[in-house]
């Protein structure tokens, strides 16, 4: 009796104060973080080099490697935290929204003044946020206004400069999360992170975040009101990639939804069941753009993809948070 | 033994005070402190809101270098206060609601008055980037036709204000007025804020800019209306007002609501979105208060706000104390170390927006900073970010320390209905 009642005292505490985070942990950094870097990093030297091989805004080698990139930034796109946050690095790939027009000012501006900072990816790192990245190289692809703005050598210096800067940005990720990935694992000690719940909360923040941005921004914004849709705000519209990136973005969520809720089968479930109706929803949308918000019909099926996006949400905070013991903290889209 | 005496009871009260300083405060206690404190801080806006309002009359009724000047520094006083109540965004519907009315940013100034032909026309987010509405008494809007003949507090809150649902048509408020009284910085990265001259509002042949009578007009229908929306606001927090009712009506979500204004403004919107983004877009225009070049006094005394809502202490634009039972106490109670770390991040924090501050006192203006390449503006700037991401984190610390978990976020406008967050 008296050695039932001390292995108890020693057992009980562990499931009640601290959760081994470790193994999900380490799951998470192995199967869904470290692939998906390393795949953008390839994707980005591909582009490159397609870069320097031909830079005509329409060539097709080109165009594919920027959708290839692309498409791997967004199934990273979520951990926006440790290597992306350094050096402002996502925020270098990828400016949106720009509410303001700063993407066409930047490249306008560089344009103009033929500015020398395409010369070297040093400086050119120095320059606006808003003239680099996937954005800033869509609309030298794809944008006619662009086409002709200045001189043939200008842009081309300018369309591999956009390039190199997204590979080497690419490249410092990929390589910094050799070492942040012991940070997330093993937190304590020098780590950011104080505990496997500190972790964790970085994780589940990144599910969260990324679902609200998903659903309120790359849908909410196109959509406006029913009175005043606004297709132009969609995301990538000019080269069609809008409603890719909503489905990518479900995609690269779910799994990472499912590393986080592996240990609770039932909740794993459930989100797994959200997720397959909304990717379902999203792929049967047939509307590249987005540019369907502006009519009754097509809006009523993007608010049931929104609708959807939601219900993960839900699963997510009166859910899993509260299963895991953590809570959502802020994030930056906290602001207004 | 006079001074034995008072060796011994100075010892005493340490000792007393260490012991209560170890029992909680109440919740009530706590959210009562915040109230009071909003209470003190939207007062002292509107007292210097008052001030301002005079200043506006004297410049309308005689307009001069002087009368301008005077106007101008009672602008820049009145954010003094009113950007400490900023930590009463987010957590605090009936502040999100009304906050667009006198604090919107950024704007398409065009919308209101003359600008340089720079600006360019409407924009693909905005038709009416460019409307002037001081220039033009009548114009359409969403196929209405309006008659702005008079320029009055209903025309800019009800009809001009996020005029076409575009946040960026921002008619009223602090902006507003700065826009009026300095004009477009038109000094890029360069030294110098907005040079507007008070000719723009002499009434005759002298008026320059045209329309000088609209102007006029205009300003003191934004101060106005200003005035008479920050008399609502003390009011929602005076004994009895709306807003304090509604911390008590849950003590729990009224302590998160304390929390989640502390961490959405320290890291959402002043790191993130005002400080850090400017930064990485180089653009002399993304400032805060980018007409009167006074950002760095609203990132200084927004931070300011976060910290003495912490503490539980504020002082009056008078001089007045207004004090009381703090968050940081019901933090000792529970975690004392993870108060101290709280204290130091928030005085880390105050230092590096002290230190923006001074620079920008001694002449290096934010707009400097900006610049693409200027590494000093980068580290001032960037001080600043970084404190206050790192004390984000602390603040996510408190809320787990607090079990303030997240079923208790209910009613926080930008943590449990992220959508409120984007209308």
């Amino acid at each position: 009796m008296r050695f039932l009642a001390f292995a108890l005292a020693v057992t009980l505490p562990f499931p009640a104060l601290a959760q081994d985070r470790g193994p999900i942990l380490t799951a998470m950094v192995d199967e869904h973080v470290l692939p998906g870097f390393a795949a953008l990093s390839d994707a980005t030297g591909t582009l490159t080099q397609a870069a320097q091989a031909d830079c005509a805004a329409t060539s097709p080698e080109l165009r594919a490697a920027y959708h290839m990139a692309f498409d791997n930034w967004i199934s990273v796109s979520h951990l926006r935290f440790g290597p992306s946050e350094t050096d402002d690095r996502a925020f270098a790939l990828a400016f949106w929204p720009d509410t303001k027009g700063f993407t066409p000012k930047a490249l306008s501006g560089l344009i103009a003044a033929e500015d020398g900072a395409v010369e070297t990816p040093e400086a050119f790192a120095e320059t606006s946020i808003a003239g680099r990245g996937f954005f800033a190289l869509e609309q030298m692809l794809y944008d006619p206004r662009f086409a002709d703005q200045g001189s043939d050598t200008y842009r081309c210096a300018l369309i591999q400069a956009i390039a190199t800067d997204i590979d080497l940005n690419a490249r410092a990720m990929d390589e910094d999360w050799e070492s942040f990935a012991t940070a997330l694992t093993q937190p304590g000690g020098n780590s950011p992170y104080r505990s496997g719940d500190e972790a964790m909360q970085e994780l589940y923040k990144a599910l969260v975040t990324g679902l609200e941005f998903t659903g309120d921004t790359r849908l909410g914004r196109p959509m406006g009101t029913f009175d005043r849709p606004r297709p132009t705000r969609a995301e990538a519209r000019r080269s069609d990639r809008s409603l890719r990136h909503v489905e990518l973005s479900l995609i690269a969520l779910r799994d990472l939804a499912a590393h986080l809720s592996a240990d609770h089968p039932e909740i794993a479930f459930d989100l797994d069941g959200a997720f397959d109706k909304a990717i379902t929803r999203a792929q049967a949308l047939n509307d590249p753009t987005l540019a369907g918000v502006a009519d009754p019909q097509g809006r009523f099926r993007v608010e049931a993809l929104q609708q959807s996006i939601n219900d993960i949400r839900a699963i997510a905070s009166t859910e899993l948070g509260p299963t895991l013991g953590i809570s959502a903290g802020f994030n930056s889209l906290d602001g207004d | 033994m006079t001074r034995f005496f008072a060796a011994t009871s100075a010892l005493t009260l340490g000792i007393a005070s260490a012991a209560v300083a170890a029992d909680a405060p109440s919740k009530a206690d706590v959210l009562n402190t915040y109230a009071n404190i909003a209470e003190a801080k939207y007062d002292d806006s509107l007292i210097a809101a008052k001030t301002l309002q005079e200043a506006v009359n004297a410049l309308i009724a005689e307009p001069s270098d002087a009368t301008l000047n005077a106007a101008r520094a009672a602008w820049v006083a009145a954010r003094v206060p009113y950007q400490q109540t900023e930590v009463y965004r987010f957590g605090n519907a009936i502040v999100d609601d009304w906050e667009g009315k006198v604090n919107a940013w950024p704007l398409d100034e065009g919308l209101i008055d003359y600008v340089d032909a720079n600006y360019g026309g409407p924009t693909d987010e905005n038709e009416f980037a460019a409307l002037n509405v001081i220039a033009n008494p009548s114009f359409e809007l969403s196929g209405e036709t309006i008659d702005a003949s008079e320029i009055t507090p209903e025309l800019l809150g009800e009809t001009l204000h996020e005029a076409d649902g575009i946040e960026a048509n921002v008619a009223t408020g602090y902006h507003a007025i700065e826009f009026l009284l300095w004009g477009q910085d038109m000094n890029g990265h360069g030294a110098g804020a907005g040079n507007r001259p008070y000719t723009d509002y002499v009434q005759g042949d002298d008026c320059t800019g045209g329309n000088c009578d609209r102007r006029a007009q205009y300003l003191n229908a934004a101060t106005e209306l200003l005035v008479s929306d920050l008399e609502w606001m003390a009011a929602q927090w005076a004994e009895g007002g709306e807003a304090r009712a509604a911390l008590s009506a849950d003590e729990t979500a009224g302590v998160t609501a304390i929390l989640t204004g502390m961490g959405s403004l320290s890291y959402g919107e002043q790191a993130g979105e005002r400080m850090r983004l400017g930064l990485m877009l180089n653009d002399p225009e993304e400032e805060h208060d980018c007409f009167s070049d006074n950002t760095h006094n609203s990132h200084y005394y927004d931070g300011l706000g976060v910290q003495n809502v912490y503490l539980g202490s504020y002082t009056r634009i008078d001089g007045t104390p207004v004090s009381g039972a703090s968050l940081s106490d019901l933090v000792i109670a529970s975690d004392p170390s993870l108060d101290a770390e709280m204290k130091v991040k928030l005085a880390n924090t105050m230092q590096a927006l002290g230190r923006l501050k001074s620079t920008a006192e001694a002449g290096f203006a934010y707009d400097q900073m900006l610049e693409r390449g200027n590494e000093g503006g980068e580290l001032l700037i960037m001080g600043g970010v970084d404190g206050l991401v790192d004390q984000t984190k602390t603040i996510e610390r408190i809320v787990n320390a607090l079990e303030l978990d997240q079923i208790e976020f209910e009613g926080s406008d930008s943590l449990d209905n992220p959508d409120a967050v984007f209308q």
